[in-house]
């Protein structure tokens, strides 16, 4: 059981170099990151992308980029297709974005998806390391889907359970969240999580449970008629997977790592394999630990 | 400029004891009462059952003969007993006590009760001091407003900014939060975003900093905006962070309180007087901060509390 980010450097130590289609690795903290990657034994790089915008950055970080295959595009959604089309052929186990906006990757996963037959919604997982909690605690959907309705909702849950699986976990506790308060009414977040919850009790996640909470609240005090007391705030009850109700909702707490003692790392499951997806304002060692990440799960998914 | 939790309260007892009427008050609410009147910031007035309220009078530490006691049989009418105490000048602060808040919501909005200012919006701004650093951030709207529309958000930020000014912050920054930094149709909370920016850019709030939209890394880390190519005065230093909806303002509250452990203190804008409410995610320690909040809005005087 994979309990920790520590856990995934360590074992992508021991499972890579696995191929990663790297998408555009134009930025200088993005290099460092491929290049510190490919030193721990992570990855072996297949660069695309703009080619003197690339030997360009990999000379600024002393990277000798000689001895990996590079494949020269210039349009972004080019670059993209390639890439994730790699990842989807077999031809590499993982793929990864560079500098290059999202939106190009998502639309080309979309398409591959639907290409394969697969069936599977895009969604982006997050994973917060925290201290004191023995797990690794994972929001979602962070990345794609801004106001996703109960069906995406499913198919979004069902990539969490999915990913929590191959880490290990047999019955991942899932906390479907909204701001459901005295007050207001019915939110809509809140009519998803009741019926959230009936579905997975009646099996259609898989193995995993929807948790009797909504809000942080629930989840650490348990109960909403007593005011917090901070020094008995405890995660004992802290859930595997946090349904975030939007992308505003999901984008904007995932982040708090620029401001909360607690560590960030994001990716993509398809059905063919995992795409690494850092944001754009990440530093080169957050990279690395999402691209150890997705050797991991690479691994686990070819395993299976 | 007030920067902890400890300037508010300074402050508030320095411009006196005010009356605070407090309808079916809970036990938990006379702990709170009791540590806020013997720091002198408020003498409570007690609307409910003179037998059950003497009672829990007597269990609690208030001190003999420091609080007054309404007698009302009816919670309900409590409630509304309360707010025309306060109302007709014979009290400062309306504190929710043991109503609920659906009911205590529902008679701030009734427009012939006088409780709402001229915007007609009320809002819930949450006051966060900052563990790293001598600050605080506000962040809204945490509490009340379901998904506010674009005018309704002009609202709330006019709200959050007043508090803000009140604190001392004489141009708040404030940062816009949207899923991203850029304006995309198909995202609303980013046209929201730009528009406020907008409207701040030609000085509709008066003397402040509105920047929109900015995703949460942007609005916390200068550099991390810089990356993103964005520069802002309000990037890595905002005062007011001004949430697209409720989902977003409820659960980013708490998790400022839950994972950060961050000390927190609200207080209701929008009213006439001031009004505070009874959170689960505000200690009891902070709600006597809340209070000290509601009495620095007492001096603003009755019109724009």
């Amino acid at each position: 059981m994979i309990g920790s980010l520590a856990d995934f450097a360590r074992l992508a130590r021991e499972k890579g170099p696995k191929k990663m289609a790297v998408l555009a690795p134009e930025d200088e903290e993005f290099m460092t990151a491929v290049k510190a990657s490919w030193e721990k034994g992570y990855i072996e790089p297949v660069l695309i992308g703009d080619g003197g915008k690339i030997a360009g950055v990999a000379e600024k970080v002393s990277f000798s980029i000689d001895p990996f295959e590079k494949i020269s595009r210039a349009d972004p959604q080019g670059i993209s297709d390639l890439g994730i089309g790699m990842l989807f052929s077999g031809e590499t186990p993982i793929a990864g974005k560079g500098q290059i906006p999202t939106s190009y990757i998502y639309r080309s996963i979309i398409r591959e998806e639907a290409k394969s037959g697969s069936g599977m919604t895009v969604s982006v997982v997050t994973f917060w390391e925290i201290p004191g909690i023995d797990h690794l605690v994972a929001f979602t959907d962070t990345g794609v889907n801004i106001k996703p309705n109960l069906k995406a909702k499913r198919e979004i849950i069902r990539n969490a359970v999915f990913v929590y699986h191959l880490l290990g976990y047999p019955r991942p506790r899932i906390a479907v969240l909204s701001g459901q308060r005295d007050l207001g009414g019915d939110l809509a977040s809140y009519g998803d999580y009741r019926a959230l919850k009936e579905a997975a009790e009646a099996g259609d996640f898989g193995s995993c449970e929807i948790m009797a909470a909504t809000s942080f609240t629930d989840i650490f005090l348990g109960r909403r008629d007593r005011p917090v007391d901070y020094g008995r705030i405890r995660g004992d009850d802290m859930p595997h997977i946090l349904l975030v109700p939007c992308l505003d909702t999901g984008n904007i707490i995932c982040k708090l790592d620029f401001f909360l003692d607690v560590t960030r790392s994001s990716l993509v499951a398809t059905s063919r394999g995992p795409v690494c997806i850092p944001a754009r304002s990440d530093f080169s060692d957050n990279i690395v630990q999402q691209i150890a990440m997705s050797v991991v799960l690479a691994d686990r998914m070819e395993r299976r | 400029m007030l920067n902890a939790f400890k300037d508010i309260t300074e402050a508030a007892r320095r411009g006196g004891s005010k009356r605070i009427v407090v309808p079916w008050p809970t036990e938990q609410d006379l702990a709170v009462l009791a540590e806020a009147a013997a720091a002198g910031l408020v003498s409570p007035c007690l609307v409910g059952n003179g037998g059950r309220l003497k009672a829990l009078v007597d269990r609690s530490s208030l001190a003999a003969g420091t609080c007054d006691i309404l007698e009302e049989d009816d919670p309900r009418q409590a409630l509304l007993k309360a707010m025309a105490v306060v109302r007709s000048g014979d009290g400062d602060i309306l504190m929710q006590g043991g109503a609920a808040k659906s009911d205590l919501f529902q008679a701030l909005r009734d427009k012939d009760a006088g409780w709402l200012n001229p915007g007609g919006v009320l809002s819930l701004v949450s006051v966060f001091s900052l563990l790293k650093r001598e600050k605080l951030i506000l962040v809204t709207d945490t509490y009340i407003n379901n998904h506010p529309t674009l005018v309704e958000k002009q609202r709330i930020l006019g709200n959050a900014l007043d508090l803000a000014r009140l604190l001392g912050m004489e141009s708040p920054k404030t940062a816009v939060l949207a899923a991203i930094e850029q304006v995309n149709p198909g995202i609303p909370s980013t046209l929201d975003a730009a528009v406020l920016s907008k409207m701040a850019e030609r000085r509709q709030f008066g003397r402040a900093v509105v920047e929109g939209p900015l995703d949460i890394d942007c609005a916390l880390s200068q550099v991390a905006a810089k990356r993103k190519g964005l520069q802002s005065a309000v990037t890595g230093n905002v005062d007011i962070y001004l949430v697209p909806e409720i989902d977003t303002g409820l659960l980013l509250a708490e998790a400022l309180v839950f994972f950060g452990r961050m000390k927190t203190a609200g207080v209701v804008m929008g009213t006439t007087r001031p009004v505070i409410v009874d959170l689960p995610f505000v200690s009891r320690e902070n709600r006597v901060v809340e209070i000290a909040l509601a009495s620095l809005l007492c001096r603003k005087g009755g019109k724009d509390a």
